[in-house]
């Protein structure tokens, strides 16, 4: 599905890195391991099609991702370092604007499931500035489920979470995992999650 | 059909935040109505200065009023990555720009142009002027809000002088400025100087969603 092939960026002259070699199929979860600083959000970004690469090219279905892009971006869902819940408007809210935003076909069973998975279900009405920041970290997941795209690419998605919250995330993987689904994300620490692939950077 | 949706639900969007702010648009019409005031006890009392001066003061403060809500123009979106959802939700940067643009005409510039009358009241400005001055106002706030969004996304790779941008709007709205309040003093040259302004809108909005995307895009790249 999403190939990297011998990618390399630079920026004002500075070599970030080289050579990154990357396949993305159904059910696969790829791990970008490395420092903080060591480019894990600038390939991301790459893939996304918002860097423009120095070197080497990425293809999405056989074709090059500049090419093919708005089918990709149709079939991805990013979720980055910043909350982009809007934190003047309650839980509800938010979730009202991703649903009919997204054209999601999720219903409100399932979400509600949801929320009580995450146990956001009594903050519902609360609004999002005054969550705490593993709570909206927690919201932003929510996103996955209401978006319900095939390639999950997230920066960071276990930083401030407590080890439940982890628990829950790692069986997320694996159920969007079995369900042909496929995920990128970035850590600077070992998560504990099974990953098909690892990219040291 | 979806894209058509997806259109409709940004304005619910746009619509949700704005409401949940009201008190920023609030504020700016309290500016607005606060500086005729300060404009009208600094002039005296006599009517026929204050009603010969009174739609150049009037476009002035819309101008400055409107550049008061220029900060907040794409500056949350970008900072709580939305900017970036609503891109990988289909819509390309440039398409960004023109939805955001006409947002804040609708949230902003409407506002505004609904406190004319009260306005012309307050500024001796006579009844039979008033068609002129939403007709002008009506293009003149659009070219405005074009001119903002470019400026603002421009501030978003320059987080450090917000004030270049504004002072970029003040400039480019001066021809505005001038064919505006030229319309409501010159009625006999109505559809000549609407016509002109018509064309400074057709000019600003082709470049608009040209320059405020790739600025967008820039400033995301660097972000």
């Amino acid at each position: 599905m999403l190939i990297v092939k011998d990618l390399s960026i630079e920026r004002l002259d500075k070599k970030i890195f080289e050579n990154i070699n990357l396949s993305l199929t159904p059910g696969n979860i790829t791990i970008l391991k490395g420092k903080n600083g060591s480019g894990k959000t600038t390939l991301l970004k790459a893939i996304l099609n918002l860097l423009e690469p120095s070197f080497g090219s990425i293809y999405w279905k056989g074709k090059l991702l500049k090419k093919n892009l708005y089918d990709f971006y149709n079939h991805v869902t990013y979720i980055g370092d910043t909350t982009s819940s809007l934190r003047k408007l309650t839980i509800k809210d938010n979730i009202n604007i991703w649903k009919k935003f997204f054209i999601s076909n999720i219903n409100d069973a399932q979400i509600e499931t949801a929320l009580k998975t995450l146990k956001l279900d009594n903050y519902l009405n609360k609004k999002v500035g005054t969550l705490s920041f593993g709570e909206t970290k927690k919201l932003e997941f929510l996103r996955l489920i209401i978006e319900n795209k095939k390639v999950w690419i997230l920066d960071e998605p276990l930083s401030n979470l407590d080890e439940d919250s982890i628990e829950l995330m790692k069986q997320t993987f694996e159920d969007h995992c079995s369900k042909e689904g496929s995920i990128i994300f970035s850590s600077h620490q070992n998560p504990g999650i099974y990953v098909t692939e690892e990219i040291q950077l | 059909m979806n894209f058509l949706n997806k259109i409709i639900f940004f304005y619910y969007r746009e619509y949700k935040l704005n409401m949940s702010g009201i008190q920023d648009i609030l504020t700016n019409i309290i500016f607005f109505f606060i500086s005729i005031f300060i404009f009208i006890f600094s002039i005296g009392p006599d009517k026929e200065t204050i009603s010969l001066i009174g739609v150049g003061i009037l476009w002035t403060l819309l101008l400055l009023s409107s550049t008061l809500s220029l900060r907040k123009f794409y500056q949350d979106d970008f900072e709580n990555g939305n900017l970036l959802i609503i891109h990988l939700n289909g819509f390309s940067f440039g398409f960004i720009s023109i939805l955001k643009t006409f947002s804040h005409f609708l949230f902003v510039q409407v506002p505004f142009l609904l406190s004319i009358p009260i306005a012309c009241i307050l500024l001796n400005i006579a009844n039979d002027k008033l068609f002129y001055l939403f007709a002008s106002f009506s293009i003149g706030s659009l070219i405005l809000s074009c001119l903002g969004s470019i400026s603002s996304s421009m501030n978003l790779m320059n987080q450090r002088n917000f004030l270049l941008g504004s002072v970029i709007v003040m400039i480019f709205s001066v021809p505005v400025i001038i064919f505006s309040v030229g319309i409501i003093n010159m009625e006999e040259s109505f559809n000549s100087l609407i016509n002109i302004l018509f064309g400074i809108l057709l000019i600003v909005f082709a470049i608009n969603p040209w320059a405020s995307g790739l600025c967008l895009k820039l400033s995301l790249e660097n972000n």
